[in-house]
Formats: C-alpha cells, structure tokens, sequence
C-alpha cells in the first residue's frame, strides 16, 4: 500500500512537470498549427542548460531564471528562422522540426558529452512518508510547477499579450483586421514554448537524468497529454499529463514501467478514435 | 524537339543502365563497399516509398511507417531463426505480417486525417515497439535476432543465396524495381487517380461517389506492403532484426527522406533517400555527429525547396526547355507535354 501511495506521490509530482512541458507543445500546436517534434528536445536543452548552469555559477537557483531566459530566446529565433518560411504548409514544419531535434540532440553530444549525468538536489532535507524518506526538492517542484501554470493561465487571460495569443488562435484574419501584431505572436508563443519546456527541464534536472537522449522519451508523453486532455485546450492538458502519469505511477507499482507506457498509448488512441476532441471537451469552458 | 518528357526519359534509361552496371562498375573506380550502400539505399528508398505513396497520392501523413518496416523484418528473422523456415516462406511471412497489421491498424487510422491520422501512426507504431521491447523471449528486445539466412533457390548444383554479394544486390534490385513498377502502375490506374482525387479534395472526391474510407484503407495497405517489404529486404540484407528499427526516429527519417526528395513523385524519395544516406557514409566515418548535418540539410530544403529536390528539378527543366523553345523561334503550334 505504501509503494502505491509513493508511486502515486511521485506520479503526480512528474505529471505537474510533464504539464508544463505539455503545455508548451499544446500553445505552439495551436497557436501555429505545428506538430512539434523537437519539443521534447526543448526539454532535454533545458536539463542540459541547469547542468551547465551549475557547473559555471556554482548555484543551482540561477537555473530557474536563466534557462527560460535562454530558452525564450532560442524559441524566438527558430521561429523567426526557420518556422516563418513554411509556416503555412504543416508537412514541412514536421520535417523542420525533425531536423531541429536532431540538431539540438547533436549539439548537446557535442558540447555536453554522451554520458548521462545527475545532478544533486539543491534541498538536499528528506522528511518521512509512506515509510521512507521522501526528497523536500520533489514537493518543492511540484510547487514551482503550480506556480508556472497558474502564472500562464493568468498571463494568457489578464494581460495585453496573452489576449492577443488568445485572439490570434481564435480567429487569425479577424486579430489580424483588429491591429493585432499576428508575426510577433507567433514569435512569442514559440519562444514561450520554448520557455515552458526548458522551464520544466530544469524543474526536473534533479529529478530525472540529464542527458542528450532525455526529449526522446519525454515527448510522446507530451503528445499523450495533449491528445488526451483535447487539441488546444489548455487546462485539460495540464489535467490530462497529471492523470496519465499518477495513472502510469498506479500501474508500475504491479506492473513493468513498459507495460504502464504500454496502457496509455492503448488509452490514448481510443480517445484518439472515440473522442478527438479530448477526454474534458465540454467540461472546460 | 528537345522536351523535358525526352529529358526525363533519357534520365531514366541511364539510371537503370547505372544501377546494372554498378557491381562492376563502382569496385572498378571507388571500392566494393559503395555496391553494398547502393544496395542499402534501394532498400531505404522503397521505406521512403511507402510514406511518399501515403502522404504524397492521398494526403496522409503516416509518422508510423516503422511499425510496418519491423513487421516485415521480424516476420523474416522469426521465420528462419525460431519457426526454421526456408527463404521464400520466411519472406512471405514478413510481407504477410506487415500487410496484416497495416490492415488492423488501418481499418482505425484512416478513419482519421491529418494531425490525427500522424499522430495515430506514432501511437500504433509505439505500441508495438514497446511490446517488442519487453517481450524478449520472441523479439530480442534491442539486442534484436541474428540468423543465418538460408539459400533463396537451389536447382541442382546451381545455389542462388545472399552470401554471394552480387546475387544479394540484383535479389534487391530486382525486388525494389518491381515494387517501384507495381507502384506506378497502380498511381497511373484509376484507382490511383482515385486517390489523387481523395488528396486534393477529400469532399469533392465523395461527391462524386468516391468511397473515401475505403480507397484511404487500400492505400494504406499498399503502403504497409511496401514497407513489408523493405524490411523484409533489410532482414535478409543485414541477417538481423532488431525493435530499435520500429522506433518513431526511423518513421521519421523516412518522412523527412520523402518530402527532402519531393511528394508525390516517384523518384523523389530515391533522391532524398540516396542524398541522406550518401552524406551519412561520407561524413559518418570521418566524424560521429553526421546527424547534425542531416538536421540543416532537411531545413534548408524544406525552406528553400517546398517542393523537395524532384519538384525543383521539374520546375527548373520545364523552364529551361520553355527558353530553349522560345530561342530557337520557332513558330509552330507547342502542346504542352
């Protein structure tokens, strides 16, 4: 009882930074109508940029400020650079976008190395639950996650900026006829994908291993999330990544982690077929 | 009268000579190991069909070809290694089970388009990776299955088998051919225009009575033979088979193989298959992160070629051919070809 609580626990935590990357995956697919294949690889820079962080500075909070910085920026410029071509023909952005993982996973090869590395806590205190030790940086995570999407909800519904985002998905000829800056929207939802994502590799740096290979893994349980939480909608892919992982944490406590990916791919293409519009259509308003 | 048919054809007859002679002809000015490569690339280019056949005549775009590439490849090495068939059953057996899961999963994905159809491909594609993975007593997991191959025929004396590495390029070549012919007949028939049809306009091409589902699922099959195939071939080609080729990551490199090359035209992922491939040999042994040049090259086409290598090569001749026309001054009546 105590391995499931604790894996449901650590479920919960991964699924709140799965949110975030997610959410990055789920504006820039919106927003831009782009299948974002280098998005996991978004996460990996992310991991990678604390690591070197802490290696430089010394100081792992500096991470939290710096990389979505960096990231941002690197966003807006692959938007401007290579995305804003072919904005219009969605098979080529795939293939822009596959290139762009594999030059990001090839840079980080080259500069950062092939082995996987750890990087220690910075609270290094425990405190007792469910019969063990549980790590404090695991909860405060979990927070710096929550803060994150509560923080971009309310940057997407109470400022200037986000209203345009909102504006822009809706109805880009009408934005457009209304003033509205739609080029600079784009560049600036790519570089909050960007953001986010790297924002949730440095979340979870301490957690997970940092390693070039990382964004592989991570991102078909982005797209599981935003299929399952609905093309678009926002808050039911925050609430779809927290399920699917405190799912997958509830079966691998008696099953193989293999066979938990395994369900919610089986999970994810009957919504797929039965529901496109995402398991919470309707409930979100 | 020079036209870019004539061109084109001309072009054709010295590709086919080239790839007959090259046994003798590469070891005589490079080395044996390139027939080894071109044999490689047939193979690739034949994946890389499949996904052109999809995206490129019915406007779908499958992100899961891999699923049906190690279909065809484990139906090969379970085949031989586990059931001790011979050469042709095995290969049946492949092409078999590629055909059939391409059917089963069909039969779901197509009733999808568009994002959901490439996201759905993945999903399936996934699926079965993860079960190759963990069910090792029968896949090998990433370790993957080594045999010995049988040999293809034996009439008397005369053995024909894969260890005679001219026997193993003209079986492939052969192969290849024949799908590539299989598949332009099928693009030149009405069923092809059907689905041409489907591509430009899916609810035009109901209206007019145009069972879409349906022709989507025949196509759909169709690709997942060509992908059968392939790796059908790969298995024979490298005696081996492994999960790691059922990866999204090999999908992937055949989409991005087939729109560098160009959609929609039947040697467009030859050329973007061969270029990939070529610059991975080239580059791979003097420096490991070729990788790195495969991302550039596949975002400098897109951007500066939409219509990938073969549509800018068309554009390019029937512009040259129309000036070449117009110097030449001549005043009579031109259909255009």
């Amino acid at each position: 009882m105590d391995t499931l609580l604790l894996l449901a626990l650590n479920g919960l935590i991964w699924g709140l930074i799965i949110a975030l990357i997610a959410l990055g995956l789920s504006i820039i697919f919106g927003l831009l109508d782009i299948i974002n294949i280098a998005h996991g690889d978004f996460f990996m820079v992310g991991t990678v940029m604390a690591w070197f962080t802490l290696e430089l500075t010394g100081n792992f909070w500096a991470a939290f400020l710096v990389v979505p910085l960096i990231g941002f920026i690197l966003g807006a410029l692959i938007q401007r650079i290579v995305i804003q071509p072919i904005r219009n023909v969605a098979a080529l952005t795939i293939v822009a976008t596959f290139g762009l993982s594999l030059i990001l996973q090839e840079s980080v090869r080259i500069t950062f190395g092939t082995t996987p590395r750890r990087i220690l806590p910075p609270i290094q205190a425990t405190f007792p639950v469910f019969g063990i030790n549980y790590e404090l940086y695991r909860l405060f995570a979990a927070l710096v996650a929550i803060v994150a999407l509560a923080g971009f909800f309310v940057f997407l519904h109470r400022t200037k900026l986000g209203t345009w985002m909102r504006a822009v998905r809706h109805d880009r000829e009408t934005a457009i006829a209304m003033g509205v800056p739609a080029q600079r929207v784009y560049v600036l939802t790519f570089g909050i994908g960007f953001a986010l994502a790297a924002l949730g590799g440095v979340v979870a740096a301490p957690i997970t291993t940092v390693e070039f290979r990382t964004g592989v893994d991570i991102l078909p349980f982005c797209f599981m999330a935003v299929i399952i939480g609905g093309l678009g909608n926002l808050p039911g892919t925050a609430a779809a990544a927290v399920l699917l992982a405190f799912l997958e944490g509830i079966i691998q406590s008696f099953a193989d982690p293999t066979i938990a990916r395994i369900s919610s791919l089986v999970l994810m293409s009957a919504v797929l077929l039965v529901r496109p519009q995402g398991l919470f259509k309707g409930l979100a308003k | 009268m020079i036209t870019p048919h004539i061109i084109s054809r001309a072009m054709l007859i010295a590709f086919v000579a080239f790839l007959i002679a090259a046994p003798w002809l590469i070891p005589a000015i490079l080395n044996g190991f390139w027939v080894s490569v071109i044999a490689e690339i047939m193979i690739w280019s034949l994946f890389a069909a499949s996904v052109n056949l999809l995206f490129g005549y019915v406007g779908l775009l499958s992100f899961g070809q891999a699923l049906y590439f190690g279909f065809g490849m484990y139906g090969v090495a379970i085949g031989i290694a586990t059931l001790g068939l011979s050469f042709w059953p095995a290969f049946g057996l492949g092409v078999f089970a590629a055909v059939a899961i391409a059917l089963l999963s069909g039969i779901f994905a197509v009733r999808l388009t568009w994002h959901y159809f490439a996201i759905i491909t993945v999903v399936f594609s996934l699926i079965f990776y993860f079960l190759a993975v963990s069910v090792k007593p029968l896949t090998g997991g990433d370790d993957g299955i080594n045999f010995t191959l049988p040999p293809v025929f034996s009439i008397g004396d005369v053995t024909g088998s894969f260890s005679d590495a001219n026997f193993q390029y003209f079986f492939i070549l052969a192969t290849v051919s024949l799908c590539f012919f299989l598949m332009h007949r099928v693009i030149q028939s009405p069923l092809g225009k059907a689905l041409v049809a489907i591509r430009d306009n899916d609810v035009r091409a109901a209206l007019i009575g145009l069972n879409v589902y349906q022709l989507r699922l025949i196509a759909f099959v169709m690709a997942g033979f060509l992908a059968g195939v392939s790796g059908a071939l790969f298995a024979f080609f490298g005696r081996y088979a492994s999960a790691s080729y059922m990866f999204y990551h090999v999908s992937g490199e055949a989409v991005v193989w087939a729109i560098v090359g160009g959609v929609g035209t039947l040697f467009g992922p030859i050329v973007g298959t061969t270029l990939f491939i070529v610059i991975r040999e080239l580059v791979s042994t003097h420096w490991e992160h070729h990788a790195l040049i495969v991302g550039v090259m596949a975002i400098l086409v897109v951007i500066l070629a939409p219509k990938g290598l073969v549509g800018l090569w068309n554009e390019g001749l029937v512009r040259w051919c129309a000036r070449a026309e117009a110097t030449s001054a001549r005043t009579d009546l031109q259909t255009e070809p």
